[in-house]
């Protein structure tokens, strides 16, 4: 056998072997992981569905229109996709072990993305996921409110609308783009009221290097199609009249515009004092609408203030809006708080307010911020 | 290494897209261990060590977030200014939990020199020795670090 012959004849074998390899993988896939029908019964028996075993536990839910919170559209990054897996589950996969504290571990807890279906299961989630949907809308309005936060509107296509408790937020899927090869999901706020059940609208600001709002800012418009999934959160306004103290900064305000308006459509007296915090004049916005509101709801105050030192003409409060606060604010006592913002101000606001007397369970914010 | 599973893990989540936009080793073309290896020496060289710089990035960043998004002057040189953003988000490396987004623009007015501090960033210098790649955002390079700290004496 000469040289190219040689070269021929084992490019040929080389070939056919990955072929024949490939073929075998295939029907050991088709045959040998297919995991026939399963049960997974959720919150001991408040649920149970039949499913084909074989795919991650995030989407075997998601295809029976349960969803899981999740950013990273099931790839196993961000971690939000918690469920506590009490029957059945399989050993902790060493993708698992990076995103699971050991008490989280101790406790059943596992990466619903990670999880593979294979034989019946038994999982505890809340209930209130069982009332979250996939939405598609169309983006009827997009308008700047400042420099770096845009407002959406998004009339809902289908469902047609949407039944939520102001304070509660969706995931918007950012399609794939550019290099980002997969869709990924952001938790925004609602800021519209309920009544509005055939729109949804959200206030979003630009982050450096982020996936979702780098899409909104540069590549969305009026007319596009977007999809989210929701409502998620605990974050609502509790029952009973106690006075209110809302504290919030730049894309914060999301959902206080909407509990306001709600407030307003529904006549609730309750007293409450917002405290919304920026730098500079030009980060403020729906401050004429907040004053008018002010005007029709006897028991609502809005405190805009601005913490830069540059802000001529600006007669309103000055500082730090923790410090604002510290001056408003005499007593706490009887009082709850309510706090949207970044992680630092929600960390100073907690401080002054439990400083002021309001107890820790009785101020409330979300967890995804 | 090339063929470390873990390694491979890492490298997929630092891709760009990922985790962020523009994922965590910019535009270097440098394989991670060179990465890793190079700022090593650098920080050696600086008279310091990685777990020192995360420190007192930390102490730039707890100042700055104390601010709210007003500038914050650090020490008589440096003003630091937070840019609040919402959200967590998960250390590229696994294992280390989830840190707040957000950012700080850590300035010298008289020379005009910036750098981007976050805490995951800060994270990944103290824990796993990793600046970021070159023409990242958030690359912290360690002469850069030097000189607009101060570190090591310099």
């Amino acid at each position: 056998m000469d040289g190219v012959s040689f070269v021929l004849t084992s490019t040929v074998v080389v070939a056919a072997t990955c072929l024949a390899s490939a073929v075998v993988l295939l029907i050991a896939e088709r045959y040998l992981a297919n995991y026939g029908p399963c049960t997974i019964d959720i919150n001991q028996g408040s649920k149970k569905l039949e499913v084909r075993g074989g795919k991650p536990l995030l989407a075997t839910l998601m295809q029976q229109q349960i969803f899981i919170p999740s950013a990273c559209g099931g790839r196993g990054t961000c971690a939000y996709c918690k469920v506590k897996i009490t029957d059945g589950a399989p050993p902790i996969a060493p993708t698992e072990l990076t995103l699971l504290t050991d008490e989280e571990q101790q406790k059943n807890v596992r990466i619903s993305c990670q999880v593979k279906v294979r034989n019946d299961l038994a999982i505890e989630i809340p209930e209130a996921l069982f009332r979250v949907k996939q939405f598609t809308g169309v983006v009827e309005r997009m308008r700047d409110l400042t420099h770096d936060i845009r407002e959406l509107r998004i009339r809902l296509v289908e469902p047609a609308a949407i039944e939520f408790t102001p304070g509660q937020y969706v995931q918007l899927e950012a399609p794939a783009y550019g290099d980002n090869p997969e869709p990924v999901y952001r938790a925004y706020s609602i800021a519209s009221p309920p009544s509005d059940t055939g729109h949804v609208e959200l206030i979003i600001r630009l982050v450096p290097n982020g996936i979702c709002t780098t899409w909104v800012f540069t590549m969305l418009k009026e007319g596009d199609e977007v999809r989210f999934n929701g409502p998620y959160g605990e974050f609502r306004l509790a029952e009973g009249d106690a006075e209110m103290v809302w504290i919030a900064g730049g894309s914060g305000m999301a959902p206080f515009w909407g509990m306001t308006r709600h407030m307003r459509e529904h006549n609730v007296q309750r007293p409450c004092t917002y405290f919304f915090g920026a730098v500079a004049q030009r980060d403020l916005f729906f401050t004429d609408e907040f004053h008018d509101l002010e005007k029709a709801m006897p028991g609502f105050r809005f405190v805009p203030a601005l913490s830069g030192a540059e802000n001529d003409g600006w007669t309103g409060e000055k500082g730090l809006i923790t410090q604002v606060v510290e001056r408003h604010l005499k007593d706490g006592s009887g009082k709850e708080g309510y706090l949207c913002g970044s992680s630092g101000m929600i960390d100073a606001s907690v401080k002054i307010l439990k400083a002021k007397g309001i107890p820790e369970d009785r101020i409330f914010y979300d967890k995804f911020t | 290494m090339e063929h470390d599973p873990h390694l491979q893990r890492v490298l997929d989540r630092m891709r760009s897209g990922v985790l962020s936009r523009d994922g965590f080793l910019g535009t270097d073309p440098r394989p991670l261990e060179e990465v890793l290896d190079a700022d090593r020496s650098a920080v050696a060289a600086l008279g310091t060590t990685h777990e020192e710089v995360a420190a007192r990035l930390g102490e730039v960043l707890d100042k700055a977030r104390a601010g709210l998004g007003t500038p914050i002057r650090i020490g008589d040189r440096l003003v630091a200014t937070h840019r609040e953003a919402m959200g967590r988000i998960p250390c590229p490396f696994g294992g280390c939990g989830t840190f707040p987004k957000g950012e700080v623009e850590l300035t010298d007015p008289a020379t005009g020199e910036s750098l981007f501090l976050t805490a995951l960033g800060i994270h990944m210098v103290g824990k796993h020795g990793f600046y970021q790649g070159r023409g990242s955002r958030y690359r912290l390079e360690p002469t850069a670090l030097g000189r607009l700290m101060q570190l090591g004496g310099g």
